[in-house]
C-alpha cells in the first residue's frame, strides 16, 4: 500500500528479507535549486547515502562456518569471536571461512565443499529460479561469495568445479535481472512501498547505490514541478 | 657432514629460525629456491633471500648477514671447496648446502659441526674414507719415539698416498642430482608436495639437461624417477566421475620433440634454430638449406603452414606431427629427435613443455637490459617460475627466442668465416667487440650454449678426423668499460661423453706463467684445485688474452 504524506511522495523505504539477515536502505532527500540529475551530484548531496564495498560483503561472508579435516593436531583455541577447534588429523571440524583459506593456503587442511554445492541441487534451484517470478529461497546467504572464494582457493577438493561456478554463476544472472526488472517497475510506476523476499546482501548492494540515487533524483525532479509544496525541508525515515 | 634424516636434521631445526638463503644464479638454483620459499611460507618461517652469482659476491653477502643469522643455506654454491676457510664463519654459524657441484670437498665432509650437506649419499660420490686422508696428522704424531730411519720412509710414503687418493678423487668435477629434487623430496617427505613444487623439481632437471651438466643416462633415470611422482599426483585428485577443474594444474608425461621452442614459434623457425637440427643438416651451407627443404617435403608439410605459429597450424597436421617427423628424421641420420620430457597444462590455453620454461627463465635471468642489475633479472627469472606471472614468462619466451636466433647466427658466421682456429691442442674461437648481439655472450651460460653449438656444428663440418676430437676455447668480451674478456673451455665432442671431462690446472699455470690477472668466479671453477675440469669460465683482461693463450698452447702441447 502507498504511503502518502502530504499529497507527494516524498520517500520511499525498501525493505528486503532474506535468510538471517535483512537490510533496510533509506535516503534522505534534501531540495536544492537547481535540477541537475546527474547520478554525481545526487551522491555528492547526499552525504548520508551508504555505499558498501563488494569486498565488505565478502569480508562479512567469511564468517560463515565451512567443514574441514585437517592434517595437523591442535588443542581448542578461544577466539573472542568463539571457540574452535579441538583440531586432530583426519577428524572434520566445522571453522570460519577464512581460517578455512588460509589453512588451506597452507596446506593444512582439506576443504569439504557445503552440501547445497552439488551440481544437482543447484541444477534444481536453477531451474526453480528460472520458473517463479519471485526469488527463491538461496542455499545459503552468501551463496556467491563463498562460491567465489572456495572455488578459487580450494578447487582441487571441490568435484565438478567448473559447473558448479556456471549454474551459481546462471542462478545469480537470473536473480539479478529479476532485481533489475522490479527496479525498473518500481521507479516507473512510481510505487512507493516494495517487498521482496529471499533477496541476499550481494545482491542488495549491487542495486543500493542505482536505485537508491535514481529514486532521489526522480524525488528532485518531481518535488521541481511543484515549487510551493515542499520548501527544502529534508524528511527522513 | 651428510645429512641423513633431512626432515629431522634440516627442516625441524630451521623452521623456528631466521634464515639466510644465498642462491647461485642458474635455473636449476631458482627452482629449488621456489620450492623452499613455499615450504617456508606454509609454516612461516622468517628469512633473507640473497641472489650470488660467483665466489666475491658470495663473500660479501656472508660478511652482511653473519652478524643476524646463524642458519645459512647455500643452493648450488660451495659444496667444492672449502667453505669454513673461505668465509671465516663464527662457531655457531650452520651451513646447509644443497649443491650439484661434484666432488664435494673432503673438509666438507668430515667437518661435523658446521656444514650439512643436503645431498643424497648414494649419488655415486666416491669419498674417500676418513682414515685415508685424515691419518697421516696422527701417525706423525707418534713417530717420535721411532727408529729414526724409519721415520724418514713412513711420512713421506703416507703422504704420497694421500695426495694420490686426494688427487683421483677431485680429478674429475661433474653435476650431481639437481637441488630442485633433492628440495621436492624434502617437501615429500614432510607430505607438503603439490603439483607447483613437483612442476619446478622437473625443471630444475631439465635445465641440467638443456645446459649439458649431466649424462643422457642420469637423465633419463631423473625422469623415471619424476614420472613415479607425476603417476602419485595424477591418480591422487582425479575419478573417471570427478574431473579436476580446467584450472587446475595437469603435469603429463610427454616424449616430445627436440625442438627448442616449437610449440610457441612457428616449427619451421624452431627447426632452424635449434641446436639438434641445425647441426645435422648443416643450415649455415646452401646444401643444407637445400635438404631441409627436402626434409619437409619427404614429411608432406606444406611451407606455409610451415612457417605459421604453431597454434595456428592446421589441426590435421598436428595431430601426427611428432611421429611423422621422427620417422623422416631417422632417414636424414637424426636418430633421437624426440626426448623424454614432461609438459604442463592449466586453463584453457596454457600449454608448455619443461625446456620452454628453462629457456624462458635463462633468458630472463642473463638479460642485458640496460639498467637492470644481477639482482633485478634474479628477481624476474624468479617470477616466470610462478602460474600468476605468465605474462613475464611470454617475455622470457620471447627474449630465449631472440637469444637462440643470435646464437645460430652467431654459429653460421664463425663457420662461414672460419673464425675457429686450430691451435694445436685445442680449437680457438674469439668473439670480436662488434659482433652483432656480442653482449648477450658475456653471461656465462650463455656463453656455454654457444661453446656448445659451436663445437657441434664445427664437428659436422670440418672433415678434418683430428680436428674433431679437441676440445674449444671460446673468448668473448664481458665488460668493454672494464676491458675484461670471459673465457670458457669445454671439453671436445664425443658420443659417449661422460661429462666429466678435463681441462686441466693448465689455465690456472698459464695465468700465473704470464701474470694474467684473471678472476676465477664463476662456481663451476674451482682456483685451487688440483683438478681437471669439464667448463671453465674465467675472467681476463683483454690485454692479457693473447699471452694468455700462448701460454696455453705451451703448456698443452
Amino acid at each position: 500500500m502507498p504511503i502518502v504524506h502530504n499529497g507527494a511522495v516524498t520517500s520511499c523505504v525498501f525493505f528486503a528479507v532474506s535468510g538471517n539477515s535483512y537490510s533496510a536502505g533509506t535516503f534522505i532527500s534534501s531540495t536544492v535549486g537547481v535540477p541537475a540529475l546527474t547520478h554525481s551530484f545526487c551522491k555528492q548531496n547526499n552525504p548520508a547515502v551508504q555505499t558498501m564495498d563488494p569486498s565488505e560483503v565478502e569480508f562479512l561472508a567469511e564468517k560463515e562456518m565451512v567443514k574441514i579435516i585437517p592434517n595437523f593436531s591442535l588443542d581448542k583455541i578461544y577466539l573472542i569471536g568463539g571457540d574452535l577447534g579441538p583440531f586432530n588429523p583426519g577428524l572434520p571440524v566445522d571453522v570460519p571461512v577464512w581460517l578455512a583459506l588460509n589453512l588451506k593456503q597452507r596446506q593444512k587442511c582439506r576443504i569439504v565443499p557445503p552440501e547445497w554445492m552439488d551440481v544437482e541441487k543447484l541444477e534444481e534451484i536453477r531451474e526453480l529460479e528460472r520458473k517463479e517470478d519471485a526469488f527463491t529461497p538461496v542455499p545459503s546467504p552468501y551463496y556467491m561469495e563463498l562460491t567465489k572464494l572456495l572455488l578459487n582457493h580450494a578447487s582441487d577438493n571441490i568435484p565438478k568445479a567448473d559447473e558448479i561456478r556456471t549454474l551459481v554463476k546462471d542462478i545469480w544472472d537470473t536473480r539479478i535481472a529479476k532485481l533489475r526488472l522490479s527496479a525498473d517497475s518500481f521507479i516507473s510506476q512510481q510505487e512507493a512501498h516494495a517487498k521482496l523476499d529471499n533477496l541476499t546482501l550481494m545482491e542488495i548492494n549491487t542495486t543500493r547505490t542505482f536505485l537508491l540515487d535514481s529514486l532521489n533524483c526522480m524525488y528532485k525532479l518531481r518535488s521541481n514541478l511543484q515549487p510551493g509544496s515542499n520548501k527544502g525541508k529534508a524528511l527522513d525515515y | 657432514m651428510f645429512v641423513t634424516d633431512i626432515r629431522k636434521e634440516f627442516y625441524d631445526v630451521v623452521v623456528n629460525q631466521r634464515v639466510a638463503l644465498l642462491i647461485s644464479s642458474d635455473i636449476d638454483a631458482l627452482c629449488a629456491c621456489k620450492i623452499l620459499q613455499a615450504l617456508f611460507h606454509c609454516d612461516q618461517v622468517q628469512y633473507t633471500l640473497v641472489p650470488v652469482t660467483g665466489w666475491q659476491d658470495l663473500g660479501t653477502a656472508f660478511l652482511e648477514h653473519k652478524e643476524q643469522f646463524h642458519y645459512f643455506v647455500l643452493v648450488n654454491c660451495g659444496a667444492n671447496v672449502d667453505l669454513l676457510e673461505m668465509l671465516q664463519p663464527d662457531e655457531d654459524s650452520v651451513f646447509f648446502i644443497c649443491d650439484t657441484h661434484r666432488p664435494v670437498d673432503v673438509i666438507n665432509v668430515y667437518n661435523d659441526t658446521q656444514i650439512k650437506l643436503l645431498i643424497k649419499q648414494d649419488d655415486d660420490l666416491g669419498v674417500p674414507s676418513y682414515d685415508d686422508i685424515f691419518r697421516d696428522e696422527d701417525e706423525e704424531d707418534g713417530d717420535d719415539s721411532g727408529n729414526e730411519s724409519d721415520l724418514g720412509s713412513e711420512p713421506s710414503g703416507k703422504r704420497r698416498r694421500f695426495d694420490e687418493i686426494l688427487f683421483d678423487y677431485e680429478q674429475y668435477e661433474y653435476h650431481g642430482t639437481s637441488a630442485a629434487m633433492m628440495l621436492f623430496e624434502l617437501a615429500w617427505v614432510l607430505s607438503k608436495d603439490t603439483k607447483d613444487m613437483l612442476w619446478w623439481a622437473i625443471i630444475g632437471l631439465t635445465d641440467q639437461w638443456v645446459h649439458d651438466k649431466i649424462t643422457h643416462m642420469k637423465y633419463v633415470t631423473d625422469i623415471a624417477t619424476m614420472q613415479r611422482h607425476v603417476s602419485r599426483h595424477n591418480h591422487r585428485n582425479e575419478d573417471e566421475e570427478n574431473s579436476l577443474s580446467i584450472d587446475c594444474m595437469r603435469i603429463s608425461f610427454e616424449y616430445d620433440l627436440r625442438l627448442t621452442l616449437y610449440q610457441h614459434w612457428s616449427l619451421y623457425e624452431s627447426i632452424c634454430n635449434s641446436c639438434y637440427t641445425s647441426c645435422n643438416f648443416k643450415l649455415w651451407s646452401l646444401n643444407g638449406q637445400k635438404k631441409l627443404q627436402e626434409f619437409l617435403a619427404d614429411m608432406g608439410l606444406p611451407l606455409k603452414q610451415v612457417r605459421q605459429k604453431f597454434n595456428c597450424m592446421d589441426i590435421s597436421i598436428k595431430e601426427n606431427l611428432r611421429d611423422v617427423i621422427e620417422e623422416s628424421s631417422n632417414k636424414y641420420g637424426m636418430k633421437d629427435i624426440r626426448i623424454q620430457t614432461f609438459g604442463v597444462h592449466f586453463g584453457f590455453k596454457n600449454r608448455f613443455l619443461a625446456s620452454d620454461v628453462v629457456h624462458a627463465a635463462a633468458a630472463l635471468l642473463e638479460s642485458t637490459e640496460k639498467d637492470e642489475s644481477a639482482s633485478d633479472t634474479f628477481i624476474k627469472a624468479l617470477d616466470c617460475l610462478s602460474r600468476s606471472n605468465l605474462e613475464r614468462l611470454h617475455l622470457g619466451i620471447d627474449l630465449a627466442k631472440k637469444k637462440l636466433i643470435a646464437i645460430q647466427q652467431t654459429v653460421a658466421s664463425c663457420i662461414c668465416t672460419n673464425l675457429i682456429l686450430s691451435q694445436g691442442p685445442f680449437l680457438y674461437c674469439y668473439l670480436m667487440e662488434g659482433t652483432p648481439d656480442v653482449k648477450l655472450f658475456s653471461k656465462p651460460m650463455a656463453l656455454t650454449l654457444l661453446c656448445k653449438y659451436l663445437l657441434k656444428a664445427f664437428v659436422h663440418s670440418t672433415r678434418n678426423k683430428r680436428c674433431k676430437l679437441l676440445p674449444l676455447i671460446m673468448a668473448a668480451p664481458m665488460d668493454v668499460e672494464k676491458g675484461t674478456v670471459i673465457v670458457a673451455g669445454i671439453p671436445p665432442e664425443s658420443e659417449t661423453s661422460d661429462k666429466k671431462n678435463f681441462f686441466g690446472r693448465a689455465f690456472e699455470k698459464a695465468a700465473e706463467s704470464t701474470s694474467s690477472r684473471t678472476l676465477h668466479d664463476h662456481f663451476d671453477t674451482s682456483s685451487n684445485k688440483t683438478g681437471k675440469i669439464w667448463l671453465f669460465l674465467i675472467e681476463l683482461k683483454t690485454e692479457d688474452r693473447t699471452k694468455f693463450l700462448d701460454a696455453l698452447i705451451t703448456l698443452l702441447s
